[in-house]
């Protein structure tokens, strides 16, 4: 892959130039009470082109936003229905490897099977610069672990790596190489010199680091050798605030209703998930999952599991965004941690 | 783009009172330029109401080639409330259809028994409308069917059809008998000692609450049926049928694609008795 290098002062241009050709430029911005949040910058110029730490909720939610129209309930009388196509082109900067590679993931589910065209066909017009990690986002955090970090190795356009003069540029994909095309003049050759700080930096966050043997935690679970005593605790602890799922950014869960005003209307997804007890209770009643820890253990089951054996990569990309926003102390990474010890 | 989510319309054709609280509904499909619904036995569909909502309904008759089907459906919650207040000609949105079909190229020459509880005998009368059309495909034939009261059998004319058929049995077991009833009372496990099949080549196939499939199939079990050739229809509660949303996911597999129909082996590696 050819590195190229860009000046800070040369990426502002080169932000700009990409604006101009986007109908939303989704890019992390410093809100009132200091919090990392995404958003569209496209009017002014909000956005942080360098930042330290992590946004609080991952870009996810413009790819599966917390509500989304699916199509118009054009008569509800006589079930009249007509299609809703988002045909927006997005430009997502500066989204960290760990959301990079949950995008990824992301991405193989709604793409398999019964394709989710509304996810892919938002998926295909969009375009991501990944930035890479300079520094951990926090001490709780443990993409390094899950080796979702701290640059991403596939799945963005482009991905830029800050040096002390400007940024490393990766280009990731096809569309990657095109948008630089444009801005030819922008860019230099990344020098060897270039390629050695981005490898200093990079290297010095991850020496010392343990990789988890996510396959061996794959095969206790799947073998049910965590102790019965770890899921009671964690079903005590969850008060089903919904954070976590509502955070991470490879939860995808939903649910289906409709809005009426009057005869006409939409049919809506909404982000639902696994803690809620009501989440697979059916008409008449019957729940085949009742009690909160089937509910953590599903959710844990899912990211360190499930798709171990569906993607050969664990779904859990070590953000900590679950345990940072957890009122019960429930903590993914000690789960990890301690079920290779606390097997029965 | 193709929108999944998109229902088309199908126009109510007939409506018929099956219990005190189940309606049969057959539809058929309004505009066919898209091609029927090609549906076999033990796959479902997505049923719609404007402004209620949505939910999976198994298909309760035997594939045609026409565009019509039916669906038995039991009123227990907003849209089936919704679909109860339906009258002729009413328009309704349908998608599918969805999941796994029952094992058929299994289950040819073989004797088969059904075991139905309450409204569970809908998803079967898809397979067994289907087997008794293709009658010289299929062995012995032998039904088991219980319910609460004699009064919420389905297909009660239907059923004394099934009787007549050559090398068939079907019995039934009402939990609260009355004045009419003559019959068997008790679980539908009272009556497995009643069926005439070799249990060591028959198919099973299972549907009705969670509780009597527990049940039935340990007794079925002890009578020497094969754990690969037992299945049971799973009910779970589904939002979008093409495992998108993830409400009816079972350790890593989803009730709208891998399921509904499960065998027994894959149940037990599932974790789950019903």
């Amino acid at each position: 892959m050819q590195k190229l290098f860009i000046t800070k002062d040369k990426l502002r241009l080169f932000v700009r130039g990409i604006k101009e050709s986007c109908d939303e430029f989704i890019a992390p911005q410093r809100e009132h009470l200091d919090d990392i949040v995404f958003g569209d910058t496209q009017d002014g110029d909000g956005e942080l082109l360098e930042y330290d730490g992590n946004s609080v909720v991952s870009p996810k939610a413009f790819l599966l936003p917390q509500t989304e129209p699916l199509f118009k309930i054009n008569s509800a009388k006589d079930c009249s229905f007509s299609a809703i196509i988002d045909k927006k082109k997005r430009v997502f900067y500066g989204v960290r490897p760990c959301d990079i590679k949950a995008l990824t993931l992301m991405r193989s589910f709604f793409f398999e099977g019964f394709v989710d065209e509304f996810y892919k066909e938002k998926m295909n017009n969009s375009i991501f610069i990944a930035l890479a990690c300079t520094r951990r986002c926090s001490d709780e955090s443990f993409c390094y672990e899950m080796n979702s970090g701290p640059q991403a190795k596939e799945g963005f356009d482009l991905q830029l790596i800050t040096l002390s003069k400007g940024c490393l540029v990766e280009i990731g994909s096809k569309k990657g190489s095109q948008i630089v095309k444009k801005s030819k003049k922008l860019f230099t050759k990344a020098t060897p010199l270039d390629e050695k700080e981005a490898k200093k930096t990079l290297s010095v966050l991850t020496k010392d680091v343990k990789r988890i043997n996510y396959k061996k935690l794959a095969r206790i679970m799947r073998e049910d050798k965590v102790k019965e005593s770890v899921w009671e605790d964690l079903g005590l602890r969850c008060v089903v605030c919904s954070g976590c799922i509502t955070l991470c950014p490879t939860c995808s869960c939903f649910s289906l209703a409709d809005r009426l005003n009057g005869n006409q209307g939409i049919r809506m997804r909404y982000c639902d998930g696994c803690p809620y007890v009501g989440f697979t209770r059916m008409a008449g009643g019957n729940m085949p999952q009742p009690l909160h820890k089937d509910h953590i253990r599903r959710f844990f089951e899912h990211k360190l599991n499930v798709d171990v054996t569906r993607y050969r990569t664990p779904s859990c990309v070590g953000c900590a965004r679950c345990i940072q926003t957890c009122p019960g102390n429930i903590s993914i990474r000690k789960f990890i941690e301690s079920a290779k010890i606390s097997i029965r | 783009m193709k929108n999944e989510y998109l229902p088309i319309r199908a126009i109510v054709e007939k409506i018929s009172d099956e219990t005190p609280d189940t309606k049969t509904f057959t539809l058929r499909l309004i505009d066919t330029a898209g091609g029927v619904l090609r549906y076999k036995p033990g796959q479902f569909l997505m049923l719609s109401l404007a402004g209620f909502g949505e939910a999976p309904f198994t298909f309760a008759s035997s594939p045609s080639r026409d565009s019509r089907f039916q669906v038995s459906v039991r009123r227990v919650g907003t849209l089936t409330n919704a679909l109860h207040k339906l009258k002729e000609k009413d328009i309704v949105g349908v998608r599918g259809p969805y999941g796994n079909i029952f094992p058929l190229n299994k289950i040819k020459d073989k004797d088969i028994l059904f075991v139905a509880g309450g409204c569970g005998m809908a998803p079967l009368r898809s397979l067994i409308q289907y087997v008794f059309k293709n009658r010289k495909d299929y062995g012995r034939i032998e039904i088991i069917y219980g319910c609460r009261s004699p009064k919420d059998m389905f297909y009660k004319d239907e059923i004394k059809s099934w009787q007549d058929n050559l090398n068939s049995d079907i019995h039934l077991t009402v939990d609260e008998p009355d004045e009419s009833w003559s019959g068997t009372c008790g679980v539908v496990c009272v009556l497995l000692p009643k069926i005439k099949l070799n249990p060591k080549a028959a198919f099973v196939f299972l549907c009705g609450p969670s509780v009597m499939i527990k049940f039935a199939i340990k007794d079925i079990l002890k009578l020497g049926f094969r754990e690969q050739n037992i299945y049971a229809s799973l009910e779970r509660y589904m939002k979008c049928g093409i495992g998108k949303c993830g409400h009816c996911y079972i350790q890593g597999k989803y009730a709208c694609l891998d399921g509904p129909n499960f065998s027994y082996m894959q149940m037990r590696k599932l974790g789950i008795d019903s």
